[in-house]
């Protein structure tokens, strides 16, 4: 049977979605996830989360997606002893070296290549499974077609992100944003306690960078209106394309596919907006459908339920 | 499978001074390669790794694809196929089939900017030697060690790294990496083409639609759209910096051309092929007519700035008045 796994940006989101029947939850450590600063829980909201969630019987996954640069790497894999003290057992990552250098040095965890990575073909999974990863997250816009012909591929599990914003530009193959604006600026204080060796610097977070750890600030460069010229001739005034993938009423199709897990995009959503959001997919997981028959038609999601910040 | 093998080394050049280089461009089809003087380079990737109904993509057109390689081989040039950034499940029996048509052609590498491809041609067709391309996301040495398991021997760095970051790659894993020098950057890749929406309006249709000359702006930004493909407006340009790049240990440098006409594929490549010649000399002597040339190409400008940590749109140099960019900074402040 497939699982449902949520997006959590606070402790009380955590609980939200726990309420609402989220099997898993994902949340980013301060500093060290790609969601940004406004999503990432404290050390502190981390222990108290991982301890609701235990109590519940579910999982609590960590998001350390962003990509460090080889100094700070030690310092990203000094965070995973206190974490799988903590009982954390699954990690999601972005990128294929730390995948790699995860798995070589931690064998207990289970490693989920984000949907940063890129996959959206069954050669992709079959890369990823090769490197060890436990999970890869395809987009939403992969249909369970798609995802019956991955599911032939063994030893990985299927996540499907099935309510997602896509952008134009697929994610992971974008740098516009850091193209019109990189600002580094410095991680968050260590939420661990860890003390930096003398002399350290404390490292970098690469804002404007999508793939490198800075989404929560890519200044939406692709929601802006743009002027579009032929020569110097212009044409038009538009947006980039984007829009709300829902894909509720397909649950039960990625089920029969082989999808193992049905994430939900949205560390950004305030508990009142995610609780309502997980039970209707939880509701559609179970099969309860008839009374949330309009869960497939995206247009009647609230406005708030579109995904801002991933 | 028949296949020439790579006389000069699996990352094309087995001369590591300074004066042996290779200068290579990408082409899509093979209208482009015949109408294109090629004499300034080295090397030519072949396709259009955007979209499967570019205009007669080599990478759809198995004779067209063994006719370029032809054409290539027979002008003493190095000849290598590229492949899809960002492929579906569907394209892959068609990237299976070329990447065979191509091995068995002379192809003497394969750029893969998607890790399935990669797993693909790995265990596919062996003795091609693989690049890894810009789409790749090669961030740091770690991801350079997993490509090589799959038998990547060249790597494009992801075009956010700067020089200092690749320094350090290139310290670390002693890779041969290969940097784009000038054209338009590849900044965002999508499954869906918004330009098929102008067909009717225009009166255009795929796949002219995409080969007109066509910019997003917002203020003094600018992009350039191919349709599934996000490019800079402004080009690239590192021709007075390339002394510095062959000092780092570079010797593998790109033109971005998949989007020019020829006249700017033999213009500018003409221009990088002298000065990388001279570029080993001390000092290093511009000639202002390169400059008149990068000038002539680069209507929106240029840029650098991801190579000295900045933004991408930005220029370090001294140089960019020549070619109306609008932000300076200066090399030595990245």
């Amino acid at each position: 049977m497939a699982t449902l796994l949520a997006p959590a940006g606070s402790p009380e989101a955590v609980q939200a979605a726990l309420d609402a029947g989220a099997d898993a939850v994902y949340v980013g450590l301060k500093g060290w996830s790609r969601g940004g600063a406004r999503g990432e829980l404290t050390w502190e909201e981390l222990v108290a989360s991982q301890r609701r969630a235990a109590t519940a019987g579910r999982e609590l996954q960590v998001a350390l997606n962003i990509i460090p640069k080889p100094p700070e790497r030690a310092r990203l894999f000094e965070r995973v002893p206190p974490l799988l003290d903590l009982g954390i057992r699954t990690l999601i990552v972005n990128d294929i070296g730390i995948l790699a250098m995860l798995r070589g040095r931690f064998p207990a965890l289970h490693l989920t290549a984000s949907i940063g990575c890129g996959a959206q073909t069954i050669a992709d999974v079959g890369l990823f499974r090769d490197l060890g990863a436990h999970a890869v997250v395809l987009p939403g816009v992969v249909g369970p077609e798609e995802v019956g012909e991955m599911g032939t591929v063994p030893g990985i599990a299927l996540e499907v992100m099935i309510h997602m914003v896509e952008e134009f530009v697929l994610l992971g193959k974008c740098w516009m944003p850091s193209h019109i604006h990189l600002k580094p600026s410095p991680l968050p204080t260590d939420p661990q306690g860890f003390a930096l060796p003398e002399g350290a610097e404390r490292g970098l977070r690469q804002t404007g960078s999508m793939k490198r750890g800075g989404v929560g600030a890519c200044f939406k460069i692709c929601q802006q209106p743009w002027e579009l010229f032929q020569g110097d001739r212009r044409m038009d005034r538009r947006l980039l394309p984007s829009r709300q993938i829902s894909r509720a009423a397909e649950v039960g199709a990625y089920v029969a596919a082989g999808a193992d897990v049905l994430k939900l995009q949205g560390r950004s959503l305030p508990p009142e907006l995610l609780g309502p959001l997980v039970r209707r997919y939880r509701n559609a997981l179970d099969g309860r459908m008839g009374d949330a028959g309009t869960a497939n038609r995206a247009a009647e999601l609230p406005a708030a339920w579109t995904v801002v910040g991933r | 499978m028949a296949r020439q093998m790579n006389a000069d080394g699996s990352d094309g050049i087995e001369d590591r001074g300074v004066d042996a280089f290779e200068l290579n461009t990408s082409i899509a089809n093979l209208r482009d390669l015949l109408a294109s003087d090629l004499s300034a380079y080295d090397a030519v990737y072949l396709g259009d790794i955007y979209c499967r109904l570019y205009e007669a993509n080599f990478l759809e057109r198995p004779e067209d694809l063994r006719e370029g390689l032809r054409i290539l081989r027979d002008q003493g040039k190095r000849a290598y196929l590229t492949t899809y950034a960002a492929p579906r499940n569907d394209f892959l029996p068609r990237v299976r089939k070329m990447l065979e048509v191509a091995a068995g052609a002379g192809a003497q590498a394969v750029e893969v900017h998607n890790l399935g491809i990669l797993k693909i041609a790995h265990e596919e067709v062996p003795g091609l030697p693989i690049h890894v391309g810009g789409f790749a996301n090669v961030y740091t040495d770690a991801g350079v060690d997993v490509l090589r398991g799959f038998g990547a021997v060249r790597f494009t760095p992801n075009y956010e790294l700067s020089l200092d970051e690749i320094r350090e790659i290139l310290a670390t894993s002693g890779a041969a990496m290969e940097l784009l020098v000038h054209g338009k950057m590849p900044l965002g890749i999508s499954d869906y083409c918004f330009l098929l929406e102008y067909e009717e309006k225009w009166g255009i249709k795929c796949p002219d639609l995409c080969q007109k000359d066509l910019f997003l702006k917002q203020g003094d930004w600018a992009m350039k759209t191919v349709g599934k493909g996000i490019l800079s407006g402004k080009d690239v340009c590192m021709l007075e910096h390339l002394p510095l790049l062959l000092a780092d240990g570079h010797r593998h440098f790109r033109i971005e051309t998949v989007s020019e006409t020829p006249a700017y594929r033999r213009e500018v490549g003409a221009v990088y092929r002298e000065a990388l010649r001279r570029a080993a000399e001390e000092p290093f002597r511009q000639e202002e007519r390169w400059w008149d040339v990068v000038r002539a190409h680069a209507r929106i400008g240029v840029c650098n700035g991801f190579y000295f940590g900045k933004s991408g749109m930005d220029y370090a140099g001294i140089r960019p008045d020549a070619a109306g960019s609008l932000l300076t900074i200066s090399p030595s402040a990245g």
